[in-house]
């Protein structure tokens, strides 16, 4: 189809009725918009069962205030027995991760930013964008679904180690379980759907000018983690399917009494699940990126090492799945080969660190909402990143592995980085997505209260770490040597708390904004980005005419310019083509 | 030495705290420096009215000296933990003492083997939760499990192990002080996974000669 | 300042960066793709490229399991275990074999525009693939009666799961060969737009150089 045609093809539907505009639109955007409200929904779930996590750490088995009317077998009188307190953490991993971090960065922002950023009227296949959200959708009620079968959801860890995922006598927990495996491998298939998508229109449909190397970084960076959500998810689905084959058809690939072979589950999970991180931090770096080339008015620091040290993480990605098992038993070489590996995919994480230091310096730095969610994810990332090494380090690792340590750790680099890009994100690209403003006073208010509090929940888990604090325990009590830290546990309950009631905030601000916030420019933060060349909010099909591009994207501050800002598909004069 | 580390009372405890005193060191030292130069930069570089950001697209020789530094400081690292690594799990030292560990849900059984010295013999003693060593020997595990993945933490002696079902998988320590320490389980196992929990008793020669004394006396 | 879209002809755009070959290479003939820009690649192609990589880890990943069960083992097959029927793979394998020349005979076809060639071929194609699964499934219950179940340990459930994960790959790609045969009735494709049966017809080869992987991996 030419472009003319694709676009005449989208007024037609955009004069359709509500089912095709709301429901099942194949418009780029609106399909972002369902996954950012499907998404932020799972997240209020996801937070819920976190809460719950942290009211039993603190006060073991004490009724959870205002939960006395949940039945049983799931609590008792308010109480959370073990059973359900796995189901609890278990659940909250699954659904932040599948279900919130990758559904809002990858199927929000990579569906509303790649074709408004490259400057095309939609995706490559938009009826295949269409059921990649609903697939996702029906994961998704799988997934909540799978809390209310005979003896409750899936109890095994996020990671689902075998044998005891493998077979129903270990957990009690049967057909939640299978829910599970079913939920993750359709949401695969979802994935894989938009990850194909995404590629496709990448390579092929960016706009006359749209170099790969003028590409944004948050371009870039979605661009590689569909190219890793492709090559992973699939090696997923089928361990998964090999778990749920042992599960219900008599087969032993990871059931030892016949012939099966559990650490082969570590292997190929993690085999998976280490790109699988980079999966949930690499969009979050490019949406840094953005951010803050933008607010300091600064060209980004080393826009081709920036570029590069992500095409590093993605190949590196694949060969540091081992530093997950230092302690299950692998072949202690290995552990050796692992580790050195592991040290290298560090080197990329603090080229970047460095680099967006580098975009700060010299800069005329603003500070509103966005931006500050930017400096935080950059702020916490170091200290996630930081943490890492300690684990990197195998001897370290023999006491700090499955400790809170590590729980610490991985919070603070999703949530630390990744939700802190997503609220970067959302307030950053609100103004192109509803046409109207985020209120600033609402924003700093649930970002300083999201800051302190997230700190003040996450922090200790290092100090109890060390302290030798098992994760994934019931009740810390139970243990002499842990009764001294019992303290922070409290202490890191009321920041949950606190973290949690600052996200009212937030969704205050965002449903208000949403109706009644100030009418938004078309370019309200002076970027130089294409989305920012559609008319706001863009219509179907984006743009009135496709634009050409004539220079990088960060062409902040060009001297001897009156503005300090030189759109990507302003027409030349010799001034910023440097990229 | 951080306060909340416990005490150390293995013979390898004390590299593996020296190594993560070192990281910790390095890693406050990064902290700060990036933490400081960031908040440095908000406030030097704020917007101010007349002032224009400075326009640079980067610089190769910064970004080759910051792609070094830390791949250095990794290495080192790398090689440092390299050789406490093959000390703990590469080989098992000439050892006095052998235990074999068998892991279920939610127990740990050990295994002595009895006067003979062989396991699967008449004269092996099954102890629940109680792990009872003699004091500066080296003592070898033998880690087993009967259903799913556990894993053996002995906070104390900086051990951790997973049990795997299907496979035997050793180790080792050498305890440098008495008392009674607690053993948890560190994977999780199912709904006993808290609470699982033995306890490790270092004895003095004297003491674990009487132990064995009674343990095989009729 | 006026930043409104703009028209500027070709020779005002600024110089070129690498990575040309990915977007704009006119080409003779072309396949489809946008005629604004004429592309190498066309979407469809780039698209089930992506699927085939997809689906190539998914397999990497099941004969990941099969290799660390085969390799590590003492005995394959374990003993009171049947060995594998070859013959009548061998049979099979031809089989398939000749359902992707027919398949590439279609796309001939529709490539010189005669429209019944692709139907007789995209028929031919689907038939082979029908009795290629149908003599699988007689060779299973061969198997199921000489005792190799999916519950034989590591060697019934590697061979069932990787073999059975082809044949559920076979039947979709014969999903895929009928509804391209129902819209081609539908006369949806031309010797210059059929983005559709090529696509049709490269996850078609796809799933025939996979058998003849499997096949030399699993039954020798």
């Amino acid at each position: 189809m030419s472009e003319a045609a694709v676009a005449h093809g989208h007024d037609e539907h955009h004069q359709g009725g509500f089912v095709s505009t709301y429901l099942f639109s194949m418009d780029h955007k609106m399909i972002g918009k369902q996954f950012l409200l499907m998404s932020l929904f799972m997240m209020i779930i996801g937070g819920l069962l976190a809460l719950m996590v942290r009211w039993q750490l603190a006060y073991p088995e004490q009724p959870v205030p205002g939960l006395g009317w949940v039945p049983e077998p799931y609590l008792y009188e308010g109480i959370i027995p073990p059973e359900t307190y796995n189901m609890l953490f278990t659940m909250h991993a699954t659904i932040m991760i599948f279900f919130v971090v990758i559904p809002i960065l990858v199927g929000a922002f990579g569906n509303f930013l790649i074709p408004l950023m490259i400057g095309t009227r939609d995706m490559a296949f938009p009826v295949l964008n269409m059921l990649s959200f609903w697939i996702a959708a029906f994961a998704g009620v799988l997934m909540i679904s799978s809390f209310f079968v005979e003896g409750g959801a899936a109890a095994g860890g996020w990671t689902a180690y075998a044998p005891l995922s493998a077979a129903e006598v270990y957990t009690g927990v049967g057909l939640g379980q299978d829910l599970w495996i079913v939920s993750l491998v359709v949401l695969g298939i979802s994935s894989m759907m938009g990850s194909i998508n995404y590629i496709t229109t990448v390579i092929n449909m960016r706009a006359p000018g749209m170099t790969m190397f003028r590409m944004p970084l948050v371009i870039w960076s979605l661009f590689i983690t569909a190219t890793l959500l492709l090559l992973a998810l699939p090696e997923l689905t089928a361990a998964m399917a090999m778990l749920l084959f042992d599960r219900r058809f008599g087969t032993s690939f990871f059931l030892p009494e016949t012939g099966g072979e559990p650490i082969l589950w570590q292997h190929l999970f993690w085999f998976f699940g280490h790109p699988e991180v980079y999966i949930l931090i690499l969009p979050a770096m490019g949406v840094a990126s953005e951010i803050l080339a933008v607010f300091a008015r600064k060209p980004i620091f080393g826009y081709r090492a920036m570029a590069v040290a992500m095409i590093a993480i993605a190949f590196l990605g694949w060969v540091v799945w081992g530093h997950h098992m230092f302690q299950s038993g692998m072949n202690p070489t290995m552990g050796m080969a692992f580790m050195t590996t592991t040290m290298v995919i560090a080197v990329p994480s603090a080229i970047k660190t460095f680099n967006w230091l580098g975009t700060l310096w010299g800069g005329s730095i603003t500070f509103q909402t966005p931006m500050l969610h930017a400096l935080a994810f950059v702020s916490m990332f170091v200290i996630g990143g930081l943490s890492g090494i300690y684990m990197a380090a195998t001897p370290v690792d023999i006491f700090i592995h499955d400790t809170y340590f590590i729980v610490g750790h991985i919070h603070y680099v999703v949530f630390g980085g990744s939700v802190f890009a997503i609220f970067g994100a959302v307030s950053y690209w609100f103004p192109k997505m509803y046409g109207r403003m985020m209120n600033e006073a609402l924003g700093k208010i649930h970002f300083f209260g999201t800051l302190v509090f997230f700190n003040l929940t996450f922090f200790p888990m290092h100090i109890i770490g060390v302290g030798g604090h098992m994760r994934r325990i019931y009740n810390p009590l139970q243990y002499e040597f842990l009764q001294p830290l019992q303290h922070w546990n409290e202490i890191m309950t009321i920041g949950a708390i606190g973290l949690g009631l600052f996200q009212i905030v937030f969704a205050v601000n965002f449903f208000w904004s949403m109706f009644a916030g100030a009418k938004a420019p078309q370019n309200p933060w002076n970027a130089n980005t294409l989305e920012w060349e559609a008319p706001t909010p863009p219509p179907h099909g984006n743009f009135i005419e496709i634009p050409t591009v004539y220079r990088g994207p960060y062409e902040y501050s060009v001297p001897g310019m009156k503005e300090d800002w030189l759109p990507q598909a302003q027409p030349g004069t010799g001034v910023g083509v440097a990229h | 030495m951080l306060p909340w580390l416990p005490e150390n009372i293995s013979t390898y405890g004390g590299e593996i705290d020296s190594l993560f005193m070192l990281i910790f060191w390095i890693t406050t030292i990064v902290f700060v420096a990036v933490q400081g130069a960031l908040i440095w930069f908000l406030f030097k570089y704020r917007a101010q009215p007349g002032r224009r950001a400075t326009y640079s697209h980067g610089n190769n020789t910064l970004e080759i000296a910051w792609t070094i530094a830390p791949s250095i400081i990794l290495v080192v690292l790398a090689l440092l933990s390299r050789a406490t690594w093959d000390e703990i799990k590469a080989e098992i030292p000439p050892h006095d003492v052998t235990v074999r560990v068998y892991a279920k849900q939610f127990n740990w059984d050990f295994i002595y083997p009895g006067p003979d010295g062989a396991f699967d013999t008449a004269d092996d003693k099954t102890i629940e939760n109680e792990l009872t060593v003699p004091v500066n020997k080296v003592v070898k595990l033998e880690m087993l499990s009967r259903d799913v993945i556990h894993s053996l933490f002995v906070p104390v002696l900086r051990f951790k192990q997973d049990t795997m079902p299907g496979r035997q998988i050793d180790g080792w320590f050498e305890a440098t002080k008495t008392g009674e320490y607690e053993i948890p389980c560190a994977e999780l196992c199912g709904f006993g996974h808290s609470g699982m929990l033995g306890h490790l008793k270092v004895l003095s020669d004297q003491d674990y000669a009487t132990w064995v004394g009674e343990q095989w006396s009729n | 300042m006026s930043r409104a879209t703009n028209t500027a002809a070709v020779h005002d755009l600024p110089r070129e960066e690498p990575l040309r070959a990915l977007h704009v290479v006119p080409r003779k003939g072309g396949r489809g793709g946008p005629p604004s820009r004429s592309l190498k690649v066309s979407n469809a192609r780039v698209a089930v490229a992506m699927l085939l990589v997809a689906e190539t880890m998914f397999f990497a990943g099941l004969i990941g399991a099969y290799l660390v069960f085969r390799v590590g083992s003492v005995a394959w097959p374990p003993p009171g275990l049947p060995a594998l029927p070859l013959g009548v793979t061998w049979v099979n394998t031809v089989l398939l074999a000749i359902s992707g020349v027919t398949m590439f005979a279609a796309l001939r076809g529709i490539r010189r525009g005669d429209e019944a060639v692709l139907r007789r071929g995209l028929l031919w194609t689907a038939l082979l693939g029908g009795v290629f699964v149908v003599v699988q499934g007689s060779e299973w219950v061969g198997l199921v009666r000489h005792g190799l179940q999916l519950s034989s340990g590591p060697y019934g459930g590697t061979f069932y799961t990787l073999i059975g994960m082809h044949a559920a790959h076979v039947v979709g790609a014969m999903g895929w060969v009928f509804f391209v045969f129902a819209m081609a009735r539908r006369r949806a494709y031309t010797a210059k737009a059929h983005d559709a049966v090529e696509a049709c017809a490269i996850y078609w080869w796809y799933v025939c150089v996979l058998w003849a992987a499997l096949f030399a991996l699993v039954y020798h």
